[in-house]
C-alpha cells in the first residue's frame, strides 16, 4: 500500500558557478530583492548602533577609565579590575546569590505563568476567563517602585496584611524584609506576583495554536481534561517552554535589579545582594565605571556560556533549540 | 511657566528702571556684553534659566551674560544624588566643557578631572584677580584648605552656607504634659520617657500603637548612639569619618558605638524604636505624626516645627525641640549641623577663554551686592533694605515656600559658589524653629566636623578598592545587631577583626595622609 | 449489528438554528454518506452523533439506546478528521494506540491490536516515524488506524479526503470501500463532493440549509431526483434545467422553451400553460436522430474534450446547457452540432414553484 506521492524527486545538482556569473547574479539579486533588504536595514542599524558599537567600550573593563580621557586615551591596566572583584568576598557572595536567587527563580517562576496559562486553557467561561486574566496580568503594568512600596506595606510589622494575619493565628509578627532567611521567597514570589500573569501570554498563544481537533479526536477517544493537558497540551507547547527556557536561562545573571534595591537593606544584603546591586553600589554610585564594566562582562560571559550549554543540550535531547 | 514669564516681564521692568549701582563700578567688561557658557543642573531647577531676575540683573550689572548649555538635565534625586552626577559624567563625556560648571556635589569631581585637566585651578587666577575671593579664603584657611584637590589648588568655588544648626531632637511636649513628665535631660530620662509613650497610651486611643522614636532616614537611628558617647558620622554626610585627636577615625569601630549599638538594640526589642524602621521611609514623619502616633524624632529644625500645624486637627499637639539628652558620662552633643562648606558651587571648565573675567565674575558674588542678590533676590520686587538689612516683601514670604521662590527667580542657587546669608532664612522660620534654635545656641551641643579630604590617585584607587565592602559590611552588622540577629557584645571581636581583614587599616592610611597633606595635621 | 437513528435532530447556535429536524435510520454495517455543500449542516450533524456538538432537540440513538446525554467516550464511536487530527509528538504507533492507552487497556492487548491494525493499512513499516515525516495519504491511513483499532460500533468520517490530491483521493476512496467490505462497520461519511458520495455511499443522504433533500442509493438520487436541489447536485455535470411552459397536442404534452418544444413524458398533474422545469441529464441527450423525437435547435458555445466523451457548451433559447457526447476519436464533427433529442421517458419535470419532481419514476433506464 505505498503511495506514489512517498518519492521525492532529488534536487537537480547545483552547477558551479564562475566569478562573473556570481556577481550578475547578485546584482541581479539585489536589484530584484532590494525592498526586503530595504525592509531589513532598520533591524540592521539598530544592532550596530545600540548592540555592537558599544561593544568598543567594554575595553574599559580592562582600561584605568578616565572620563574625561575617554576610552581611547585611558590607560591599560589589564586584569586588575577582575583581580579586585575575584578577591572581594561581597563580590563573590554577591555572584552565589544571584545565582541562588536565579534558581528558586527558574525553580518557582518559570514554571508559574506555564501553570497559569493551562488553567486558563481549563476555564470554559469566557467573560470569567477574561476577568481573571485582566486580573493577573496588571501586576506586570505597575512600576518597579509601586510594587515595592505594596510590599513593603504587605509585610509590614504593624500594619502589614501578612503579619495581621499571622496575628489571627497567633503568630508573633515578623519583620520580614530585614530577615535575610525571607528575603528571596519574598522577592521571588513578588516577581511570580507581578510577571506570571503576563509571562502565561507567550504559553497562552501557543496553546492558542494547538490544532482544535486534536483535542476532539481525544474527546471521542476517551481522554479525560486532565489527559488532555498532559498529553495533548502539555506536548504541544513544550518547544514553545524549551526556547523559553532557554531565554531565561541565558537571564540568569539578570535579576531583577530595580525591585532588589528597593526591596534590600544591609540587613539583608547577606541573601538579597546579587552582582547588579553590588556593581550599582560599588561601581556607578562612586563612578567607577571601569570595575563596573568589567563586572558587566564577567555577567556577560556567565549568560553567554549558559545560553550556549542550554541550547546545546535542548538542541540534543528534545530537538528543540534557539539556533 | 506662564508664571515664570510674568515674573521676567516684571523683572524686565524693574530692571529697567532700578538705580541701584548705577554707578557701573561692578562692571567686568566694558562695551559689548561677553557670553559665558554655562551648565547647572539641580532636581530643583534642572536647566540655568536666562529668564531669572537675578541672573537679569547679574547681567545688568557686571555685563556678562550666562548662556545655558546644560546637557543630561534631570530632576531624579537620591540620597547619593545619582542624577547629578550622571549629568555632570554625561557632559564630560560629550567632550564639550562649558565654560562655566555648577552642581552640587561637584567636589569629587572636579578634584578629581581638574588635575586631570577638565578644570583650570583657581589659586593663582583668585590672588591676581578676585579680591573678595581671596579675602574671604585668607580669612578662613581650613576652607581653602578643605575644598583644595590632592594637587593642593582649587579648582572650584563652593556654596558656602551660613547659620550652624541642622537638625535636632524633637519630643511631643504636650505628651509630656499629660503624663506628668519632664523634658528629658539625660539618656536615662530619655528612655523613660519612650517607655512611657509605648505603654501610657498618650495619644488617648486606648491601643499601645505609639511610636516612641521615629525617624525618616534610619541612619538617623544610628545617629542615638551619641547618646552613649558614640559617634555615627564626622560629617553631614551619613556614615562618613571623623576627626578625633587629630586623626582620622572611623565612628563605627569605636566603643562608644558599641555601647550605643547595644543600647538601641534593647530600645529596639522593647519597642521603643518603631519596629518598622528601616523600611518606613521618607514619609514617616507626615504619617506618624498626623495619625498622632509618633513621639520623637531627629529632624531638621524649619520642616519639623512646621508641624505644629497640626494643632489645628489634634488636640493640643506639641511638637518642640528637646536639648540633646546626656550620656552616662555627661557629655551632651548635637552631632549634625549645617556643615560650613559644601561640595556644591562652580568652576571654569579647561577652554574657558575668559578665565580672568569668569574668576571676576565669580568674585562678584562674594561682593557685598553680589551676596544680597544671590541670597534674596532683587531689591524692589523681593525685598526692601531697611536699616542696612534685606527684608524680604509681604508678599514674597505670602507667595508659598520660600527657598522654592528664590529658586524660581534664580537666587539661593547651590550649584552657584556664593556665600549664605542665615538672615534670609529667619525671616521664614517659625516661632518653634526659632526657640529650638535658640535652645541649642544656649546649650553650644555642637562639634566640629570633618570637611573631607582631596585623595591623590593612589590613595583614590587603595579608597576605591576596599572601602564600599567595609561600608557594606559594617552596615549589614549594624542592622543585624539592631533588630536582634546576633549580639553586638560577643560579635564585637569578629567584627573588628573582620574591618581589619577587609582593609579598613589601608583606608585609614591613606585617609590620614591625605588628611595631614590638606590640612597640615 | 448496530444502527444509528437520529430523530427530528435540531441544531441552534445561538438564534440560528443549522440543523432543521433531521430524521434518518442507518442500518447496521450500513455505508451512509452526508453530502451537500458548505454550511448544509452535514458536519453539524456528524459531529452531533460524535458528541462533540450538544443536540438541541431531538434524540441521537445508537443501537436504540439514545445518546443525547452520554459523552462521547461512551458512545463507542471512533472519528476520522479532515486534518488527521494526529499527534505530532508521538509516533505513529502511539498516535494509533492513543484511544486504547486512554482506556488502559492492557499492553499485550495494545501491542497486539496496533499491530494488526498497521498490517491492514500498511503502515507497518512506519511505526517508529512521527506525523511530520509521513506523506498525506500515510497520515490518512494512521488516522483511520486510530479509529478502526477502537472496534467502535460506528465510523464517522469527516470530510477525510478533501486534504488530499484528486489522485490520492481516489485511490483512499478505494480503499475506505474497501475497508469498509472488510470491516462491515457502521459509517456515516460526510463530504461535500458528490462523486465520493456516489462511489462510497450504499445510501445517500443529500442535505442542504439544514434539511434533508433526499435520501437514497446512488442510483436512485441519480434517475430519480426528489426536486431540482438534488438533480443539480448529484451527477457530473449535474443536470440541465430550463424553464418551459407546458402545452399539449395531439401526440401528447410538450413544453416551450422559447421557439424549441420539448416532448415531456406523461405527467397526470400539470395544466396548460403552467411554467415548469425541465431536466435532462447531459449523458441523455443525443445529438443525433431519434425515431420519433422532435430536433431541438441549440446554439452551440465551446466543446470540452475529456478523451472517449466530450463536453458540449450550448444553450437553448440563452439558457445553458451541457451535453455529453461520445468523441469515437474525433471532436472535429462536434463542432457542426446545432440540434439535439431529448428522450421523453429521461425528462424530468419539477414544479417551478417548490422545486419537487412532478414526474417521479419507479424505476430510470441509463443510456450506455
Amino acid at each position: 500500500m505505498s503511495t506514489a506521492t512517498d518519492k521525492q524527486p532529488l534536487p537537480a545538482r547545483r552547477p558551479k558557478r564562475s566569478l562573473k556569473d556570481r556577481t550578475t547574479w547578485l546584482s541581479d539579486h539585489i536589484r530584484n530583492e532590494w525592498r526586503l533588504y530595504l525592509m531589513l536595514l532598520p533591524t540592521i542599524i539598530w544592532f550596530i548602533v545600540f548592540l555592537y558599537k558599544p561593544m568598543y567600550g567594554l575595553q574599559i573593563a580592562f582600561k584605568d577609565y578616565s572620563i574625561f580621557k575617554g576610552v581611547a586615551k585611558s590607560p591599560w591596566i589589564g586584569w586588575e579590575h577582575f583581580q579586585a572583584l575575584f578577591s572581594n568576598d561581597q563580590f563573590l557572595r554577591a555572584v552565589s546569590n544571584t545565582i541562588k536567587i536565579s534558581a528558586l527563580n527558574l525553580l518557582f517562576g518559570f514554571p508559574a505563568p506555564i501553570i497559569l496559562a493551562l488553567m486558563f486553557n481549563e476555564v470554559l467561561h469566557a467573560g470569567y476567563k477574561r476577568a481573571a486574566q485582566t486580573i493577573v496580568y496588571l501586576p506586570h503594568f505597575i512600576s518597579s517602585v509601586i510594587i515595592a512600596g505594596i510590599v513593603i506595606t504587605a509585610f509590614s510589622p504593624s500594619v502589614g496584611i501578612v503579619n495581621t494575619v499571622l496575628g489571627w493565628f497567633g503568630f508573633d509578627s515578623v519583620y520580614f524584609l530585614t530577615k535575610p532567611e525571607w528575603f528571596r521567597p519574598i522577592f521571588v514570589g513578588t516577581g511570580i506576583w507581578q510577571e506570571a500573569g503576563f509571562g502565561s501570554i507567550v504559553f497562552l498563544a501557543a496553546i492558542a495554536g494547538v490544532n482544535p481537533s486534536l483535542y476532539e479526536s481525544a474527546v471521542v477517544d476517551g481522554a479525560s481534561r486532565w489527559q488532555m493537558m498532559w498529553k495533548i497540551t502539555l506536548p504541544s507547547i513544550l518547544p514553545t517552554i524549551i526556547i523559553m527556557l532557554i531565554i531565561r536561562i541565558g537571564n540568569i545573571m539578570e535579576v531583577s535589579f530595580e525591585l532588589i534595591i528597593l526591596l534590600y537593606q544591609p540587613a539583608t544584603y547577606e541573601t538579597a545582594d546579587v552582582v547588579n546591586t553590588f556593581v550599582f553600589r560599588q561601581g556607578l554610585q562612586s563612578g567607577q565605571y571601569d570595575f563596573a564594566a568589567a563586572a558587566g562582562l564577567f555577567n556577560a560571559v556567565v549568560a553567554f556560556v549558559l545560553v550556549m550549554f542550554a541550547n546545546t543540550l535542548s538542541r540534543r535531547y528534545s530537538r528543540t533549540s534557539l539556533w | 511657566m506662564r508664571k515664570l514669564l510674568l515674573t521676567t516681564a516684571i523683572a524686565a521692568a524693574m530692571v529697567a528702571t532700578t538705580p541701584v549701582v548705577a554707578d557701573g563700578h561692578l562692571k567686568i567688561v566694558e562695551g559689548d556684553p561677553l557670553e559665558l557658557t554655562i551648565q547647572m543642573n539641580h532636581r530643583a531647577y534642572p536647566v540655568y534659566e536666562e529668564s531669572w531676575p537675578v541672573e537679569q540683573t547679574a547681567r545688568e550689572w557686571t555685563n556678562i551674560h550666562l548662556k545655558d548649555v546644560t546637557v543630561g538635565a534631570n530632576m531624579k534625586t537620591d540620597s547619593e544624588n545619582t542624577g547629578k552626577t550622571e549629568a555632570l559624567n554625561l557632559m564630560l563625556a560629550s567632550g564639550d566643557i562649558p565654560d562655566i560648571v555648577g552642581s552640587s556635589r561637584i567636589k569629587d569631581f572636579v578634584n578629581q578631572f581638574g588635575p586631570e585637566g577638565a578644570f583650570l585651578p583657581l589659586n593663582d587666577l583668585i590672588d591676581e584677580h578676585a579680591p573678595n575671593l581671596k579675602k574671604f579664603f585668607d580669612e578662613k584657611p581650613e576652607i581653602a584648605a578643605a575644598i583644595s584637590a590632592a594637587d593642593g589648588k582649587m579648582y572650584y568655588i563652593p556654596y558656602l552656607p551660613d547659620g550652624k544648626y541642622g537638625r535636632a531632637y524633637w519630643i511631643r511636649t504636650d505628651w509630656l504634659n499629660k503624663l506628668g513628665l519632664d523634658m528629658p535631660e539625660t539618656v536615662e530620662d530619655y528612655e523613660k520617657v519612650l517607655r512611657a509613650f509605648k505603654t501610657q497610651d498618650p495619644n488617648g486611643n486606648g491601643e499601645a500603637d505609639e511610636v516612641p522614636y521615629f525617624v525618616r532616614q534610619w541612619p538617623e537611628l544610628i545617629r542615638l548612639v551619641t547618646l552613649w558617647d558614640g559617634r555615627s558620622s564626622g560629617s553631614d554626610t551619613y556614615h562618613d569619618f571623623m576627626v578625633e585627636d587629630g586623626k582620622i577615625q572611623h565612628p563605627y569601630a569605636g566603643e562608644g558605638y558599641r555601647e550605643g549599638i547595644k543600647n538601641l538594640a534593647r530600645w529596639y526589642k522593647d519597642g521603643l524604636i518603631d519596629a518598622e524602621i528601616f523600611t518606613r521611609g521618607s514619609s514617616a514623619r507626615d504619617f506618624l505624626l498626623s495619625e498622632n502616633l509618633g513621639g520623637s524624632t531627629h529632624d531638621w529644625f524649619a520642616s519639623t516645627s512646621g508641624y505644629n500645624k497640626l494643632s489645628a486637627d489634634i488636640e493640643g499637639f506639641e511638637f518642640k525641640a528637646m536639648a540633646p539628652p546626656a550620656s552616662p558620662s555627661g557629655k551632651r552633643i548635637e552631632e549634625h549641623r549645617r556643615i560650613p562648606i559644601k561640595p556644591d558651587g562652580w568652576a571654569i571648565g579647561h577652554t574657558n577663554e575668559h578665565p580672568v573675567e569668569t574668576i571676576k565674575y565669580f568674585d562678584f558674588w562674594f561682593t557685598e551686592e553680589g551676596r544680597r542678590l544671590a541670597n534674596f533676590g532683587v531689591e524692589g520686587m523681593h525685598y526692601d533694605m531697611k536699616d542696612g538689612k534685606a527684608i524680604f516683601k509681604q508678599e514674597f514670604l505670602d507667595a508659598g515656600p520660600v527657598n522654592r521662590s528664590l529658586y524660581q527667580v534664580g537666587s539661593q542657587l547651590q550649584g552657584r559658589g556664593y556665600f549664605q546669608d542665615y538672615g534670609y532664612e529667619i525671616q521664614w522660620s517659625n516661632e518653634f524653629a526659632l526657640e529650638g534654635i535658640a535652645l541649642y545656641d544656649e546649650g553650644d551641643y555642637l562639634i566640629d566636623q570633618f570637611l573631607g579630604v582631596a585623595f591623590n590617585a593612589e590613595e583614590q584607587k587603595v579608597y576605591d578598592r576596599y572601602w564600599g565592602s567595609i561600608r557594606d559590611y559594617m552596615l549589614e552588622r549594624q542592622q543585624a545587631w539592631i533588630l536582634g540577629n546576633g549580639d553586638v557584645e560577643a560579635d564585637w571581636d569578629d567584627y573588628t577583626a573582620q574591618l581589619e581583614k577587609q582593609g579598613l587599616g589601608e583606608v585609614l592610611e591613606v585617609m590620614n595622609s591625605a588628611y595631614k597633606r590638606q590640612y597640615g595635621g | 449489528m448496530s444502527s444509528v437513528t437520529l430523530s427530528d435532530v435540531e441544531k441552534y447556535y445561538g438564534p440560528l438554528r443549522v440543523v432543521h429536524g433531521i430524521n434518518l435510520e442507518i442500518e447496521s454495517q450500513e455505508f451512509v454518506v452526508l453530502v451537500g455543500p458548505s454550511g448544509c449542516g452535514k458536519s453539524t450533524t456528524l459531529r452531533m452523533i460524535a458528541g462533540l456538538e450538544e443536540i438541541s432537540a431531538g434524540t441521537v440513538a445508537v443501537d436504540e439506546k439514545v445518546m443525547n446525554r452520554v459523552a462521547p467516550k461512551d458512545r463507542d464511536v471512533a472519528m476520522v478528521f479532515q486534518n488527521y487530527a494526529l499527534y505530532p509528538h508521538l509516533k505513529v504507533f502511539e498516535n494509533i494506540a492513543f484511544g486504547l492507552r486512554i482506556r488502559k487497556e492492557p499492553k499485550e492487548h495494545i501491542d497486539k491490536t496496533v499491530r494488526e491494525v498497521s498490517e491492514i493499512l500498511g503502515l507497518t513499516p512506519y511505526l517508529d516515524r512521527r506525523p511530520a515525516e509521513l506523506s498525506g495519504g500515510q497520515r490518512q491511513r494512521v488516522a483511520m488506524g486510530r479509529a478502526i483499532v477502537r472496534h467502535p460500533k460506528v465510523f464517522l468520517f469527516d470530510e477525510p479526503l478533501s486534504n488530499l490530491d484528486a489522485q490520492l483521493r481516489t485511490q483512499m476512496r478505494a480503499e475506505i470501500k474497501r475497508l469498509h467490505k472488510r470491516l462491515g462497520v457502521t459509517s456515516v461519511y460526510v463530504t461535500h463532493d458528490q462523486v465520493e458520495a456516489m462511489t462510497l455511499a450504499d445510501r445517500i443522504v443529500v442535505m442542504n440549509d439544514g434539511n434533508i433533500e433526499q435520501v437514497g442509493t446512488p442510483m436512485e438520487l441519480f434517475t430519480n431526483p426528489a426536486n431540482q436541489f438534488v438533480a443539480g447536485f448529484i451527477g457530473s455535470p449535474p443536470m440541465n434545467q430550463f424553464e418551459g411552459t407546458v402545452s399539449a397536442n395531439a401526440d401528447g404534452l410538450f413544453a416551450s422553451v422559447g421557439n424549441a418544444s420539448i416532448a415531456l413524458p406523461e405527467v397526470n398533474n400539470v395544466q396548460h400553460g403552467q411554467a415548469v422545469i425541465v431536466g435532462i441529464r447531459p449523458e441523455h441527450i443525443s445529438i443525433h436522430p431519434v425515431d420519433g423525437l422532435p430536433s431541438i435547435p441549440i446554439a452551440l458555445d465551446l466543446v470540452e474534450p475529456l478523451g472517449s466523451e466530450a463536453l458540449l457548451h450550448a444553450s437553448i433559447d440563452n439558457q445553458p446547457l451541457i451535453i455529453k457526447a461520445e468523441t469515437h476519436g474525433d471532436i472535429e464533427h462536434l463542432n457542426s452540432v446545432s440540434e439535439l433529442y431529448a428522450p421523453t421517458d429521461l425528462i424530468k419535470v419539477f414544479d417551478k414553484d417548490t422545486g419537487a419532481v412532478i414526474n417521479s419514476h419507479p424505476t430510470g433506464r441509463i443510456a450506455s
